[in-house]
């Protein structure tokens, strides 16, 4: 299978590569990792005219973290360099977690996570523990730029609110408050790649006076036609002691505000157990 | 479109070559470098049958631009022997078993490299987590395992 034939530009800059994307418009595309935009245009998909590749952008390829604004991840950031990350792997371990998920080895060394969000399937692994983490994602064009939630940015499958001329730069992730853990429960399909049938993601944040929650967040993927956040399940717990009967009562409304558009049954089935696991165990790390 | 002058290096020699820059490292490897070790099967990243390594990494070839492999040190399977002695992993792959109709060992062995470049003495299931990517219908996986498990204990 071959790529059709594209022109081929490497800018050294955001500002050329926005450049470049407001002269072509949508007859160009972006390249970052390459693992799904290269399949697409093999299978004609997609036929860009031009390809913009960002790898000689070298400031696009960086991971920051800030005691006050958080960690930012730029859009050449690989799957595994969010695995290997000391940081991420310290004070984000779900995300890393779901990062060790996503696709193979090989995959995971060519694939960013900017890329991944960009495609927008609603199975996209790394978005559940995203969405819990209230992550934004700074967009840039020639004229500007805007910072957007990531839960604003999938407005449906493979669908994002990115316009032709942006390009996604940064993801940026707030500081966790204290007392805060997650995690991230899965189950995938026996295939070679393994995609996701429900992703459950669960931020707590836990009084350590009184053990009540101040904050709970629920992110889940692939139950719906994009990644979503479970607030009334969230509501449920929000304030209270999590005892066993509220574990169990906020799993099920979670299970109930899904959406998903195959194998409904069971997809909403399996996301009332991993919600149940994934409170379960972002109490016992806070513990 | 227009061709590009570019400069590869693989396994340790350098060469210039000019490509079309919708051209995959895997077709310029195999048809203008003649190094017919990684094989295209699927063409879309999921089988690892043309799997290179790029700075040590294992990396699908079929999904990379040829013009983006510039500066970077690519090894393929046919730069694993040293001086015409086989490296470790491929005595073990043909002492255990390993290869059946050869069509993934290119791949297998060399991203079994880098599991073992990173982690001298993996545990099985982080052998089997690491070779995921790599497809293969003969063996069952087995014997891979197996042979993995020799090279990297032969390592001590």
């Amino acid at each position: 299978m071959r790529i059709p034939k594209f022109e081929y530009f490497r800018p050294l800059s955001i500002e050329d590569g926005c450049s470049l994307l407001y002269k072509h418009k949508t007859e160009a595309k972006i390249l970052a990792g390459g693992t799904d935009l290269f399949v697409k245009m093999k299978k004609k998909q997609i036929l860009p005219r031009v390809v913009i590749s960002l790898k000689g952008v070298q400031e696009l390829d960086r991971i920051e973290w800030d005691d006050r604004e958080g960690l930012k991840i730029g859009s050449l950031v690989t799957h595994e360099a969010l695995v290997n990350h000391p940081i991420v792997r310290e004070k984000f371990d779900f995300l890393s977690e779901a990062c060790f998920k996503i696709g193979t080895r090989q995959v995971r060394n060519m694939g960013t996570l900017v890329g991944n969000l960009c495609n927008a399937s609603p199975s996209s692994d790394a978005s559940a523990p995203l969405l819990v983490l209230e992550t934004k994602l700074k967009l840039v064009h020639l004229y500007g730029e805007r910072t957007i939630p990531l839960q604003e940015f999938f407005i449906g499958p493979f669908q994002t609110a990115l316009d032709p001329q942006e390009i996604v730069v940064e993801v940026q992730i707030p500081k966790p408050a204290p007392s805060t853990a997650g995690s991230y429960q899965y189950l995938h399909k026996a295939s070679s790649v393994g995609e996701t049938l429900v992703g459950a993601a669960v931020l707590l944040t836990m009084d350590p006076k009184d053990s009540t929650c101040q904050e709970a967040r629920i992110g889940l993927s692939s139950v719906a036609s994009t990644p979503i956040r479970a607030k009334a399940a969230e509501r449920t717990l929000k304030g209270k002691r999590l005892e066993e009967k509220i574990i169990r009562e906020a799993a099920q409304v979670a299970s109930d505000e899904t959406q998903p558009r195959s194998r409904p049954w069971y997809r909403r089935e399996m996301s009332r157990v991993l919600v149940e696991r994934a409170i379960l165990q972002a109490m016992e790390k806070i513990r | 479109m227009k061709k590009q002058l570019i400069e590869l290096r693989v396994n340790g020699e350098s060469c210039e070559l000019a490509v079309e820059p919708q051209r995959t490292l895997l077709e310029v490897l195999r048809e203008d470098l003649g190094l017919t070790g990684a094989k295209e099967a699927c063409g879309t990243g999921e089988c690892g049958a043309c799997t290179v390594l790029i700075d040590g990494k294992p990396i699908l070839s079929c999904l990379t631009l040829a013009i983006e492999a510039q500066g970077k040190e690519i090894t393929t399977i046919e730069g694993l022997a040293k001086a015409g002695e086989l490296h470790p992993l491929q005595k073990a792959f043909i002492q255990y078993g390993a290869i059946q109709c050869g069509y993934c060992a290119s791949g297998m062995i060399l991203n079994a490299k880098s599991i073992l470049d990173e982690n001298p003495k993996p545990s099985r299931e982080e052998i089997l987590k690491g070779l995921e990517g790599n497809l293969c219908r003969c063996t069952g996986y087995n014997k891979i395992l197996d042979a993995v498990m020799a090279a990297s204990i032969g390592k001590d």
